[in-house]
């Protein structure tokens, strides 16, 4: 469903992302992890489109992000780490909004934009203006957006941030489910236990390439370390000694 | 494994063009609505505020516009035509300009379009879709200043009455030339040269203001005859005479507008002329539809590609040093240095690093120093210099109010968001008020006292006047420094992250309102006591009223500095201390 083929971008001369080859397939939660400046928010840029690759190709559901724009992202759903929303938009209006950008039909509208705001708990505040939304609310509020037209592509960048445990639990819930029902889903994140808990696989980029292509217990076995906590594991393959390991007497 | 959709399939899930067009114009009719309802319901008082003004100043330019052509239309009724060239020419290369610089904020530097980008529209939506808000910001201006010159215009020439049904169309569709023209411009330069944008941009701009300074310049600053004779006219015309070349879009709106305007004897010269004019209609919608199709066009094949180009740009990590000005007042006789040129410092930086503040700032006073300087064009009869010498000191006056309101008002409320940095700073909240008065009344005295300088020496004002005039400006920098720092303290909006929505807030109205109110006081009281001053010394007649030869007297002029003295006092110290208890109390 998603499939990056040899794609790189450079920023001038600096390559930010390598080559990259990555399929994943329908029904799969893929979390991409990496140090700041790894590449991940350059990939998931190629990934929704707004950045092109200096070389190779990226296809959503078969369709080229380039050539096939409109068709990749009618199946794609996106949330940001940094949510726009119309501050002038009502959340019902929002979704509406969205609703007639995915050409949900008509008589469809109102019974998909209710089944996001139970799902999401957006009644309290569905008729207000975003301007009055906390990070939370918005956070929410794209979520919903996102799932609004059934996409069968789901791209987080660090989905979490903002919401609380409650919201969590739900979206949390719902990843499960939709993967269960064939949604792809790429996210990126920072938060080692997200990615632990709820990715089937999960890449490791370093300097724009994936150092580690796998599942946890794969990883494991990858690296020689005598632990079962991801942190180490994580932190060991990006070469980044803990405060542990720097106060060891074989560090002295 | 392939999940790809059959091409048909994919199509009827994707929007029609006149589909995304209908869904773009309701989301800015469903914003636009909510605007309005929040507007009124939350700020009526800025919005009545906002309508009268706007209802004062078109009446004041369709008096202003009335009384001119009434006197045109009886000494120079050909000059019309060139006037009319010559104001849509430099509104057309000004729209251009504007449009292209809205347009590269709204396509490539906006989070909306960053969201639109992501979602299944054609390129040329979001283009259109951008393009409608840019027209709206770059021709507003237009349209409040075109129509009452042109009603007033229809009414003195007794147009029929399809002139002014005509109006609106003309407007309307000539704004869509020099908008389409700006967009074009704008997309291709990042399409093409994404790299080399800002030094394109920059060239560019120099390149424009450079010829406005230099058409400004050689037409009216550098004519052999004396200036406002009969002979300094036919010198000037003949200069604006490149104007009125027949492919510029601005020509064939005022010939338009011309013909449209024409009531002759015989019903079938008036008929014909009308339809002269509406051949000029055609010809200008018809231009307009064909560069809107262009432009169009242009976004399909540049858009996506130059904001991925844009995007990939390396942002400019310029290592910065420590500048020997901020060095130097931060810690010049002291080696810690004081917690309020600390600030100051601190503020200095973020303003010479914010592009947008200093380059209005730049643009504005380097307009008024350019119209200063060529003041010295003209002859003046004392009465006359004096009065437009009072006149400019309320120019400087009000421009440097729009700064103080748009820049130094919010600066608090922009602390919220940081003010755990500050807070937890062994300083005490007042040095915190204090640095920001200290910033704005230094920043604003320097530009304005050169001004008034340079203006009333290029207008021959007497010492004396000079130094009356230095002394209100001191008194204003200072009036309005105060009033926007202390309304800034005592109304704060710590949740808006836009200076320019905390500036349009009530608070930032009230401000701009008294700042205006502040400067009227000043500048009526100094120039009423001067001006009669002068005329009393002139030996000229005033009318039989004591009250006007005691003001007008020496003690006059002597009572009136006392009196913008204590009000300068008045206005600098009272909203700081207002500003300051109530910061004392504030939890952001």
């Amino acid at each position: 469903m998603i499939q990056f083929e040899n794609a790189t971008r450079n920023y001038g001369k600096k390559i930010a992302v390598s080559g990259l080859n990555l399929t994943i397939p329908s029904g799969e939660l893929f979390a991409l992890l990496g140090p700041n400046g790894a590449g991940k928010t350059t990939t998931i840029k190629m990934l929704v489109g707004l950045l092109r690759p200096s070389h190779g190709v990226v296809r959503v559901c078969g369709h080229d992000l380039v050539t096939e724009t409109r068709s990749a992202h009618s199946r794609l759903g996106y949330v940001p780490d940094e949510p726009y929303l119309y501050d002038k938009l009502t959340g019902n209006e929002f979704l509406r909004f969205i609703a007639g950008m995915y050409r949900i039909p008509q008589h469809l509208i109102q019974s998909h934009i209710d089944r996001e705001i139970s799902r999401f708990e957006l009644h309290e505040f569905a008729d207000d203006l975003a301007e009055n939304y906390s990070l939370g609310m918005r956070q929410r509020l794209i979520f919903a957006a996102a799932f609004l037209h059934d996409p069968d592509v789901l791209v987080l960048d660090e989905p979490m941030v903002g919401l609380d445990p409650r919201s969590v639990r739900i979206v949390k819930d719902l990843l499960k489910k939709k993967t269960a029902e064939g949604l792809t889903v790429f996210m990126s994140t920072h938060t080692l236990a997200m990615a632990e808990e709820m990715a089937d696989r999960m890449g490791i980029m370093i300097q724009g390439k994936i150092h580690f292509l796998g599942t946890v217990s794969e990883l494991r076995e990858q690296v020689d370390i005598e632990t079962t906590n991801l942190e180490d594991l994580y932190l060991k393959i990006t070469s980044i000694p803990t405060t542990d390991q720097i106060n060891s007497p074989d560090n002295k | 494994m392939t999940t790809k959709k059959p091409a048909t399939e994919m199509q009827s899930q994707l929007l029609e063009v006149s589909q995304e067009s209908a869904l773009t114009q309701k989301l800015r009719r469903t914003i636009a609505w909510n605007l309005v309802r929040s507007t009124i319901h939350k700020s009526r008082f800025r919005f009545g505020l906002v309508l009268i003004l706007s209802v004062f100043f078109w009446t004041s330019v369709f008096c202003l516009f009335y009384e001119s052509f009434v006197f045109i239309d009886s000494m120079h009724a050909e000059v019309m035509s060139l006037l009319f060239n010559t104001f849509f020419s430099a509104l057309m290369v000004m729209m251009i300009f504007s449009t292209g610089i809205l347009m590269y904020g709204g396509l490539y530097r906006s989070e909306e379009s960053k969201f639109l980008l992501t979602c299944p529209l054609r390129a040329e939506a979001i283009y259109t879709h951008k393009f409608i808000e840019a027209l709206w910001f770059s021709s507003w201006g237009f349209i409040l200043l075109g129509s009452p010159m042109l009603i007033a215009y229809g009414m003195v020439r007794d147009a029929p009455w399809s002139f002014f049904a005509m109006l609106l169309p003309f407007m309307v569709a000539f704004v869509f030339i020099p908008a389409s023209l700006g967009s074009i411009l704008c997309m291709l330069v990042v399409a093409g040269l994404p790299r080399l944008r800002l030094h394109t941009f920059s060239v560019f701009f120099a390149a424009a203001t450079f010829t406005v300074i230099w058409l400004a310049w050689s037409t009216f600053g550098s004519t052999q005859s004396q200036a406002l004779t009969p002979a300094w006219f036919e010198e000037t015309l003949s200069r604006l005479a490149m104007t009125e070349q027949v492919f510029l879009p601005s020509w064939w709106l005022s010939s338009g507008l011309l013909d449209a305007a024409l009531r002759n004897e015989s019903r079938e010269l008036t008929r014909q002329s009308t339809f002269e004019a509406l051949k000029f209609l055609g010809l200008i919608i018809a231009n307009a539809m064909l560069l809107s199709l262009m432009a169009s066009g242009v976004a399909r094949w540049t858009y996506r590609k130059g904001y991925s180009n844009l995007e990939a740009e390396i942002p400019c990590n310029r290592h910065r040093k420590i500048f020997w000005l901020d060095e130097l007042l931060a810690h010049g006789g002291s080696i810690h240095g004081n917690p309020i040129r600390l600030l100051l410092v601190k503020d200095l930086q973020v303003f010479r690093r914010d592009v947008t503040q200093w380059s209005q700032f730049v643009i504005f006073f380097g307009l008024l120093a350019l119209y200063f300087y060529n003041l010295q064009s003209f002859d003046y009869s004392n009465a006359y210099a004096s009065l437009i010498g009072h006149l400019n000191l309320a120019v400087v006056g009000l421009i440097l109010s729009t700064f103080t309101t748009r820049f130094v008002f919010p600066s608090i409320s922009l602390e919220g968001r940081r003010f755990w940095i500050l807070g937890l700073l062994p300083i005490h909240r007042d040095q915190i008020i204090w640095s920001k008065f200290l910033f704005s009344f230094g920043g604003g005295l320097i530009p304005c006292l050169g001004l008034i300088a340079l203006s009333d020496s290029m207008l021959g004002l007497e010492q004396k006047t000079i130094c009356v005039h230095l002394a209100c400006c001191v008194a204003l920098c200072g009036g309005l420094s105060g009033i926007a720092v202390g309304m800034g303290a005592c109304m704060p909006d710590f949740r808006e992250a836009s200076p320019a929505k905390i500036a349009a807030g009530f608070g930032g109205t009230v401000s701009l309102v008294l700042s205006a109110m502040f400067i009227i006081f000043v500048v009526i009281t100094v120039g009423l006591t001067s001006h009669l001053n002068l005329l009393q010394n002139a030996g000229e007649r005033l009318p039989d009223y004591p009250i006007l030869w005691l003001i007008g007297g020496s003690g006059g002029v002597a009572a009136s500095l006392v009196i913008i003295t204590a009000s300068g006092l008045l206005a600098t110290f009272a909203p700081i201390f207002l500003g300051i208890r109530a910061f004392r109390h504030l939890e952001p």
